[in-house]
C-alpha cells in the first residue's frame, strides 16, 4: 500500500501550484454568495489541467486529485465533469464546461449558464445535448456554483451515450473528489478562526466541546478524501459508489461542525465559509442523495444479496 | 362569560382562516417591515394579540393554554412565520418589559409592540463579545439624567428596520458583571446611532452591525434599574430560551406532517427519517408546553435551555429532511426564498440566544446538578 504521490503527480501538482499561484483570484473582499473565474477556468483549460486523464501515462487518478485541489478554492470551477466524466464517455475534448443532470433535462443543472453541453442521465441510458446559451436562463441559488435550466427541449437533439453506468462513475467520483476539497478548505477556515478568536479569556480552539466536533470534522474531511482517491484510483463502480455515499451522508453534519465554530459571522456572507458549504449542500444533493448512493453501494458490492 | 378552551381553538381556527394573509412575507428591508406591522395590526383588531399578556397593556389577558392553542391554530392555518422583524418585540422585549419594566414603560411601550405601531431588535452582541456576553464593552456614562452612549453592537435581527432596541451596555466599568451593566430601552433614531445591514448566508438582510457614538438615551429608559442590567438580561434570555420558541416548534411540527404527507411510499427510508422527526418533535413539544405552562406566572428557568437546545437542533434536522426530500433542484427548493433559505438560516438556531455548547453547559451544571469542569 504506498499513499505518497508519483514524481509524474507531484510534478503536475506543483505545476498546478504555480499557475493558481500566478492565475487564480485573491479571496472575493466583497461579500458574495458566489465565485465563478472565467479566466483561472480558460487558464487551466489552456494549460492542460482538465484534460489530464487522457493524457498517455495519465488518468482517473491524476485527475481526481487535481479535482480535490481546485476544490479548495473559494471559486468553484468546472472540473470534475470535464476531466472525470467526459474522458470516460469518449466525448471530443475541449467541449467544455459540461453541465450535468440527472433525470429531467429542464431540471436546474451547476455550470449550465457557460457550458457547452449537457450530459443528461436517465437511468439506463444517458444523452449529451449541445447547449445553446440563448436556450438557458440562469437559476438564483444559494448553492454557489452558477446554475442554470434550460428553457426548452426544443431543437436540442440530444445524442444518445452508451455507458450510462462509467457516467455514473465517474460523476460520483467527481463529486466525491470536489467534496474532499471543499471540506479541507472549510475546516482549515474554521480552524485558523478558532484558534485566533478569543471568548472568556481564551482562544475558542481550547474548549474541549469545540476540539470533539472539530475532531469528527476533520476525520470526515480526512476519509472523504481518501476514498475519492481510492475510487479514482481503482476507478471501480462501487468504489465511486462508496465514496459519493460516504461525503453525502456526511455533509450535513460536517457543515453545521464549521459553521457552529464560526460564530455568527459565520452565519453570513461576509465570512468565507459559505463558499465551501454552500457547495457541499449541493453536491450534497446531486444523483439522488446518499441514500441511492449507498444502496447503489450495496448493490455493486454484493449482488447476490440484492 | 369565559369560553371554553374548544369555543377558543374554534374561534381562532375560524378567524385565521378567513384573516391570513395570501401573499409571501418579504424577506427584509421596508417591506418585511409594513407586512410584519400591518399584520400585527390585523391579529390586534380581531382580538387575537397578546393571547396571554395582561388586558392593562392591551393583551387578551387569557392563560398560556389559550395562547398555545392560538399558536397551534397559527401553524394549522399556515399564516406568517413568527420568525421575523416582530420576533424580539414579541417574544423578549414584550415579556422582559412584562417582568422587569415600571409601569410608565409598559404602559407605553407594551400597547405598541401589541398594535402593531412598532418594531423592536435586540442589542446584546458584540464583535467581541458573543458567547461571552458579560465581556461586552460598549458603555453608557451617566451624564444628569441622560445616558451617553458609546461603542457597537452585531448581529441584531432587522435592527435596520426597527424603532427601539434592548441594549445592554456597560455603565458602572469599576463592578463586577452583576453590578456592571445596564439593560436600556434605546430609540434607534436617536441621533448618534448607525446601522450597517449584514446579509446572512440565507440570503436575507437579516443582522445589523450598529455604532452608538454619543447616543442620548434617558436614564428612565433603563429597565430593571441601572447597574441591575445582568439580572434584565438573563429575564429576557429566559424568555428567548424557554418560550419564544413555542410557536416556531408548533409550526416545525405541522411542517413535519407537511412534508411526510408529501414524501411518497416508494422512499421508505426519507419516510422513516420523517416518522423518527416526527416522535422527536412531538417529545420536545410535550416538554415545551410543560414548562411553558409551570412558568406561566414567572420570568423561565434553566430548563428553558433543554428546549432550546431540543428545538434548535430538531429545527436543523427537519430544514435538512425537507431539502432532502425535494431534492436541491426542486422549485421548493432552489431559489433564495424556498427551503433552502431555511436550511442556512437554521444553522443559526444553535448560535442564537447561547450556543448549543452554552446551553449545554447550563444544563449540565444548573438542571442536572454536575460539578463544573474543564471545558
Amino acid at each position: 500500500v504506498n499513499f505518497g504521490l508519483t514524481e509524474d503527480q507531484t510534478s503536475v501538482l506543483d505545476g498546478l501550484e504555480q499557475l493558481l499561484a500566478s492565475a487564480a483570484p485573491p479571496m472575493p473582499t466583497e461579500p458574495t454568495f458566489a465565485a465563478y473565474s472565467e479566466e483561472l477556468d480558460t487558464a487551466l483549460a489552456e494549460a492542460g489541467f482538465l484534460d489530464i486523464a487522457r493524457q498517455e501515462g495519465f488518468g482517473a487518478l491524476d485527475a481526481a486529485l487535481i479535482v480535490e485541489r481546485l476544490a479548495r478554492l473559494p471559486h468553484a470551477l468546472e472540473a470534475g465533469a470535464s476531466s472525470l466524466v467526459a474522458p470516460a464517455l469518449d466525448l471530443a475534448e475541449g467541449l467544455r464546461p459540461i453541465a450535468l443532470v440527472s433525470g429531467d433535462p429542464l431540471k436546474p443543472a451547476r455550470y449550465l449558464p457557460m457550458a457547452k453541453l449537457l450530459i443528461v442521465d436517465q437511468g439506463d441510458q444517458a444523452m449529451a445535448i449541445d447547449v445553446d446559451p440563448a436556450n438557458v436562463e440562469s437559476v438564483e441559488t444559494l448553492f454557489a456554483y452558477p446554475y442554470g435550466r434550460l428553457r426548452s427541449l426544443d431543437g436540442c437533439n440530444p445524442r444518445l451515450i452508451n455507458n450510462s453506468e462509467a457516467l455514473r462513475r465517474r460523476w460520483r467520483m467527481a463529486m466525491a473528489a470536489e467534496a474532499a476539497g471543499c471540506m479541507a478548505a472549510g475546516l482549515a477556515a474554521v480552524l485558523d478562526h478558532v484558534k485566533n478568536r478569543y471568548a472568556f479569556g481564551r482562544p475558542l480552539g481550547s474548549f474541549q466541546a469545540i476540539h470533539h466536533r472539530l475532531a469528527q470534522a476533520a476525520e470526515t474531511a480526512e476519509s472523504a478524501k481518501w476514498l475519492a482517491f481510492r475510487a479514482a484510483w481503482s476507478d471501480s463502480e462501487v468504489d465511486s459508489a462508496i465514496a459519493a455515499a460516504f461525503v453525502q451522508s456526511r455533509t450535513t453534519q460536517f457543515t453545521y461542525d464549521l459553521h457552529q465554530f464560526s460564530g455568527a459571522m459565520g452565519l453570513t456572507i461576509e465570512f468565507p465559509l459559505h463558499l465551501w458549504s454552500y457547495r457541499l449542500r449541493a453536491l450534497a444533493g446531486e444523483l439522488g442523495g446518499s441514500s441511492v448512493q449507498a444502496r447503489a453501494a450495496a448493490a455493486l458490492a454484493w449482488p447476490e444479496a440484492s | 362569560m369565559t369560553r371554553s378552551i374548544a369555543e377558543f381553538r374554534q374561534d381562532a381556527r375560524a378567524w385565521l382562516e378567513a384573516n391570513v394573509p395570501s401573499e409571501p412575507a418579504p424577506p427584509d428591508g421596508p417591506e418585511s417591515r409594513a407586512f410584519v406591522l400591518g399584520w400585527q395590526k390585523t391579529q390586534a383588531m380581531g382580538g387575537w394579540a397578546g393571547i396571554n399578556w395582561p388586558k392593562e397593556v392591551g393583551g387578551c389577558g387569557l392563560s398560556t393554554l389559550e395562547q398555545i392553542v392560538w399558536f397551534e391554530e397559527y401553524a394549522r392555518a399556515g399564516a406568517p412565520s413568527v420568525l421575523n422583524a416582530n420576533f424580539v418585540s414579541l417574544n423578549h422585549a414584550g415579556p422582559t418589559l412584562i417582568a422587569c419594566g415600571t409601569e410608565e414603560q409598559k404602559r407605553y411601550h407594551l400597547p405598541r409592540i401589541l398594535g402593531g405601531e412598532v418594531i423592536w431588535c435586540q442589542g446584546f452582541s458584540e464583535p467581541g463579545s458573543g458567547s461571552d456576553l458579560a465581556s461586552l464593552k460598549t458603555q453608557g456614562r451617566v451624564e444628569g439624567d441622560e445616558l451617553v452612549i458609546n461603542g457597537q453592537k452585531i448581529w441584531s435581527s432587522f435592527a435596520d428596520i426597527a424603532d427601539w432596541q434592548e441594549l445592554l451596555i456597560r455603565t458602572n466599568p469599576e463592578a463586577k458583571t452583576s453590578g456592571a451593566l445596564s439593560w436600556v430601552i434605546c430609540p434607534m433614531h436617536a441621533p448618534g446611532v448607525t446601522v450597517r445591514p449584514i446579509r446572512t448566508m440565507a440570503g436575507n438582510f437579516k443582522y445589523c452591525q450598529i455604532f452608538y457614538d454619543d447616543v442620548r438615551v434617558p436614564l428612565a429608559n433603563v429597565v430593571g434599574g441601572l447597574n441591575n442590567g445582568w439580572a434584565t438580561a438573563m429575564s429576557t434570555l429566559g424568555f428567548e430560551r424557554g418560550t419564544a420558541s413555542l410557536a416556531l416548534l408548533i409550526a416545525l411540527n405541522q411542517q413535519v406532517e407537511t412534508l411526510l404527507a408529501a414524501c411518497p411510499a416508494s422512499r421508505p427510508q426519507m419516510r422513516a427519517r420523517l416518522g423518527r422527526l416526527r416522535a422527536e418533535g412531538l417529545g420536545i413539544r410535550a416538554m415545551a408546553y410543560r414548562f411553558a405552562l409551570e412558568s406561566a406566572e414567572s420570568v423561565p428557568g434553566e430548563v428553558g435551555s433543554m428546549i432550546r437546545l431540543a428545538f434548535a437542533e430538531f429545527g436543523q434536522r427537519v430544514t435538512a429532511a425537507a431539502v432532502d426530500l425535494y431534492g436541491i433542484d426542486a422549485p421548493e427548493v432552489v431559489g433564495l426564498h424556498g427551503y433552502a433559505h431555511d436550511y442556512f438560516d437554521a444553522f443559526s438556531e444553535t448560535i442564537a440566544g447561547g450556543t448549543a455548547e452554552i446551553q449545554r453547559n447550563i444544563i449540565g451544571e444548573r438542571v442536572l446538578g454536575l460539578p463544573k469542569g474543564a471545558r
